[in-house]
């Protein structure tokens, strides 16, 4: 079972956002307000944090997108009272949005503030996407398109691509990569098995040197970044 | 379908009705309980509230896929215009790729791309042609907008036109166009020149005018230069913010990749800005400039890569004139780097380093950008940099300046004109370019403004604005409120009631750009030619026309010459894109691919780049020379030559101590609205916020106004003040206020209304004395906490 990881390369992102904007498209995810801006609550999957150090003119900005970490030791799903987060074989974290209760007690959990609560009744006529496959629909264990409100959300590596890959005998990594992967026009995200060494994400680990987010917390994200 | 759409609503009605699952948690007190709560109340939680009619409402909401397409076509929110392809699954569109058939950006996007979407399903469109029944016009007064029908509204517009022209006074007629496709600025510019008109008005002069100016002074090419960026290994960015605003960008972040990381060679970037861009934030050096200083930069680079002998000999006897002229301007003591290091802040060391890594990093590229040339001596400051690429040897070579191959498309037959037209276009433009004042300008947009005030040199009758905003676009803009106004008949044409349209007598509901036929390509950026079409990716919505149609409609209700030259040039739009694209590819094979790439770009064309009288790159400008003779202006001195004059700023520096820098972020729409939730939610990502822009400040600067960051603030100028949110921020340069634009929108839109500020509001209105080009950075500010 191919284990999924992403790789960031920070020497090539150029800030541009088209990977947070394009995880909105693909995940139907729905826009904030100013309002929610405010208060912290506009749902994103995937967004660009600045992180700034020092001080002018020697100061210092990052840039870092973020997706979901995929940690293989979850805090979230720890401490999931519903078991409604859990870890898929291969290693994607996922949120049943069917069992998931609304108690946020993942977002408190999740070292990288990357789940969501989802406030809002869905507005269907704008974000209904019969195109997003039968598994999101309410048959599966993902109620999309249409949306539910009160409960948590969050970056799948867009999953359904990963599925329907393996389907079609295509090839993940390269023929398909999640939403994020494919908008970036640098092309600084990798995607593929962190397993297989042959893989372009292994080889770029092998070759360069990462990191990964708050590593101190001993989370083991599938999500490296490379030094810019 | 119907039954589907009654289901929902019944489901949601139980929604409301029923018992929540939060307030179930709560009765029964247990959150072990709660699991099995999830799954009794699922139904309840799966429906959705149905909303009031929003665009798209009209789309079936059947369960799974009916149809599912995958349209090539082209995206317009900024003038890149890069190939996309748009996926539509029920008659919806749904979502927008990169076409990999595209060899300018590689078949990627920037994220301004997916707003494509809400471009096209923007609540706030208009759906059908509105005549204006308030006879006051202004901003902010209601127009009183009356519905009427297509007919009606076409022909009250052919009427008046007609009967403007009949009575001798084409040339009274003006045409402004914002970001329009390339097709529908041939078909506007051919309907202007049969109509008789020389009026045509781009919103060009807000742009790049001094860039293009700057090229043109040494080497004859009035253009945007293309940098070859893919095989470059230093690049040096004059107010150039390459990965935000800086056309092509599709193509410069996708080269940024590879520059960066996929050659053994990765290239060095430094990035001279006042502000700390995420061009520059993503560089290897980032150097704060006083601002308005980069020409005495670009000459101090000079300087020393002439004393100590690293510039290009072999270049520069073979292929470039008046070089001892140059050479001896730079080798004056004001350009020292020791002088220089005290106009512009950057020390002695590091101008002496820039200068011989310039030099000696083969193939280097000096990259100017509106930053450093949107300056009252703006044109001879983007010479002075342009010519830098000269001394190294960098034009025409791989990894240098390039010069782009425009598309072969099929020649159109020439416009009939009668006597009438004849007479109209000898009339001078009412923007006063090629004239004493702005001599080597192609387009000053800014003017018209004020010759429209004026009544100078004859008073206009009718306005036609094509997608144009240029209230908010343009320095001073209180001037086209005004100028608006006192236009007896203004028509306006877009797809949304953007603030120009508030001027409007009538308006006719263009469709976006995802709805329409056309022929689009980049600015120049690549070398090689391409080509990418736009299809409707849905039916134009509410029975909206396109810019092309409506110009074909309204050219043939005028009948006579001006309907002549609109025939055998296709019907209507998609004729007419077919028409010309004929000469690129089979039409099918075109709408297949939805790109067409020219051949492979060719180096070292040293024998017809150059259009200047000697043949060669000109270091002394003899075309400048030509113009400034007959418009009987002086040639002496540095006159003809590139050098640095201290910017003239508006306002006292006692006053106003503080120089505003409005720049434009990557989420800033280009086609006049912000109205994108998506590009609002991420529109500042250096600050991490959305939905608004500040008044950024450098910490100094803010402890030294006692400013926090959060606060209110008062943004004022000589010409006016705006209420801001002040930004304490550490990437710039104490002498400067920095502050977004796309903001500021006041006209229409539940997502851009009342959110941010418009720096164009208290910016003055000035020009480059060359290009005509708007001056944005010359205006000093006092901030103070409100």
């Amino acid at each position: 079972m191919a284990k999924w990881g992403m790789v960031i390369d920070l020497g090539k992102c150029t800030g541009c956002q088209s990977c947070s904007v394009a995880c909105k498209a693909e995940n139907d995810v729905p826009h904030g307000s100013p309002e929610e801006h405010q208060q912290q609550r506009a749902p994103f999957w995937h967004k660009v944090f600045a992180v700034s150090q020092g001080e002018y003119p020697t100061q210092k900005i990052n840039l870092i997108p973020m997706p979901c970490m995929h940690c293989e030791d979850a805090p979230c799903i720890v401490v999931c009272p519903a078991k409604a987060t859990y870890h898929r074989e291969d290693g994607i974290v996922i949120q049943n949005f069917r069992r998931c209760i609304g108690c946020r007690y993942c977002i408190v959990a999740c070292p990288y503030g990357v789940r969501n609560f989802n406030f809002k009744d869905q507005v269907s006529q704008e974000y209904h996407r019969p195109d997003l496959p039968l598994e999101r629909t309410d048959k599966g264990i993902w109620p999309f398109p249409q949306r539910v409100r009160g409960v948590v959300e969050k970056c799948t590596f867009c999953f359904h691509r990963i599925d329907q890959a393996i389907r079609e005998g295509k090839k993940v990594g390269s023929d398909v990569v999640p939403a994020c992967a494919e908008a970036c026009p640098a092309r600084a995200i990798s995607f593929g098995d962190i397993e297989d060494p042959n893989s372009e994400v292994s080889r770029l680990l092998a070759t360069r040197g990462s990191f990964r987010l708050r590593e101190e917390m001993k989370t083991e994200p599938k999500v490296f970044y490379l030094y810019g | 379908m119907e039954i589907n759409r009654a289901d929902s609503k019944d489901k949601a009605k139980h929604g409301r009705a029923g018992v929540s699952r939060r307030t179930f948690i709560k009765l029964s007190g247990l959150a072990g309980a709660a699991v099995t709560a999830s799954y009794a109340f699922r139904k309840y939680a799966l429906a959705a509230t149905p909303t009031s009619e929003s665009p798209g409402s009209e789309f079936p909401q059947v369960e799974g896929v009916v149809s599912e397409q995958l349209i090539p076509t082209s995206c317009l929110n900024c003038a890149t215009r890069c190939a996309t392809r748009v996926r539509v699954t029920n008659g919806r569109a749904v979502k927008i790729t990169g076409n990999p058939l595209s060899q300018v950006s590689e078949g990627e996007n920037c994220a301004r791309a997916h707003v494509g979407l809400q471009v096209l399903y923007d609540p706030g469109r208009f759906t059908l042609p509105l005549k204006r029944t308030n006879p006051v016009k202004g901003r902010d007064i209601d127009p009183g907008w009356t519905a009427i029908p297509w007919e009606q509204a076409l022909d009250e517009v052919s009427e008046r036109l007609k009967t403007l022209r009949d009575s001798g006074q084409p040339h009274r007629l003006v045409v402004f166009h914002g970001l329009n496709t390339t097709s529908g600025e041939d078909v506007i510019q051919r309907f202007a020149t049969a109509y008789g008109t020389p009026n045509v008005i781009s919103d060009a002069g807000f742009d790049n005018e001094a860039d293009k100016s700057g090229q043109w002074l040494a080497d004859g090419n009035y253009t945007q230069s293309a940098y070859d960026l893919p095989r470059t290994n230093y690049i040096l960015a004059f107010g150039a913010s390459i990965l935000e605003s800086y056309k092509p960008l599709a193509r410069s972040l996708r080269m940024w990749g590879k520059i960066r990381r996929e050659r053994p060679n990765r290239a060095k970037v430094v990035v001279i800005d006042p502000r700390y861009s995420v061009t520059a934030l993503r560089s290897d050096q980032w150097l704060p400039i006083n601002p308005g200083t980069e020409g005495a930069l670009a000459m101090a680079i000079a300087s020393v890569i002439i004393s100590e002998n690293l510039y290009d000999i072999g270049y520069i006897e073979n292929w470039t004139y008046g070089f001892d002229e140059y050479k001896a301007l730079a080798l004056d003591i004001k350009y020292s780097p020791e002088s220089v290091a005290a106009v512009t802040g950057i020390p002695t060391d590091t101008i002496r380093q820039l200068a011989r890594e310039f030099a000696q990093t083969k193939p280097a590229i000096a990259w100017r950008g509106r930053g450093a040339t949107s300056w009252p001596n703006g044109s001879y400051t983007s010479y002075a940099i342009f010519c830098l690429n000269a001394l190294v040897g960098s034009i025409d070579v791989p990894g240098g300046v390039i010069y782009q191959e425009n598309p072969p498309y099929r020649s159109m037959p020439d416009v009939t004109e009668d006597d009438i037209a004849r007479a109209g276009k000898a009339q001078p433009i009412i923007d006063l370019r090629k004239t004493a004042r702005f001599p080597a300008a192609e387009v000053v947009s800014n003017q018209a403004a004020d010759s429209i005030l004026e009544g100078k040199p004859y008073p206009i009758e009718i306005a036609i604005g094509i997608n144009s905003n240029f209230n908010m676009l343009a320095p001073g803009a209180d001037r086209w409120d005004r100028a608006l106004a006192t236009v007896p008949y203004y028509v306006h044409i877009a797809p949304f009631p953007g603030e120009m349209a508030e001027f409007a007598d009538i308006i006719l509901p263009a469709c976006t750009f995802m709805e329409e036929w056309g022929y689009d390509h980049s600015p120049p950026g690549s070398g090689f030619a391409e080509v990418r079409i736009k299809q409707p990716v849905v039916a134009p919505l509410y029975g909206t026309k396109s810019v092309a149609n409506i110009t074909f409609e309204l050219a043939r209700r005028q009948e006579g010459t001006i309907a002549q030259s609109f025939t055998g040039i296709g019907n209507d739009a998609e004729g007419f894109v077919q028409y010309r694209t004929s000469s690129l590819a089979p039409w099918e094979e075109f709408r297949k691919q939805g790109v067409w790439v020219g051949p492979a770009y060719e180096y070292y064309k040293y024998g017809r780049i150059f259009l200047t009288p000697t043949k060669k790159f000109e270091f002394r400008s003899g075309n400048l020379q030509t113009l400034l003779l007959r418009a009987g202006q002086s040639t002496g001195g540095v006159a003809t030559l590139p050098h640095y004059e201290e910017p003239e700023f508006l306002g006292d520096p006692v006053n106003y101590p503080l120089a505003l820098l409005p720049y434009q972020p990557l989420m800033s729409v280009e086609n006049g609205s912000q109205n994108y939730p998506w590009a609002q939610e991420m529109f500042l990502v250096m600050h991490g916020q959305g939905w608004n822009n500040f008044a950024e400040l450098n910490r100094h600067t803010a402890r030294d106004l006692g400013i926090r960051d959060g606060d209110a603030v008062w943004v004022e100028s000589p010409y006016g003040k705006i209420r801001a949110k002040a930004r304490v921020f550490e990437g710039l340069h104490p002498g400067v206020v920095a502050i977004a634009t796309g903001q500021g929108h006041y006209a229409y839109g539940q997502w851009q209304t009342g959110i941010g500020i418009n720096p164009n509001e208290i910016i003055g209105t000035d020009y480059d004395s060359l290009s005509g080009q708007a001056v944005f950075f010359n205006t000093r500010v006092r901030v103070y906490r409100a």
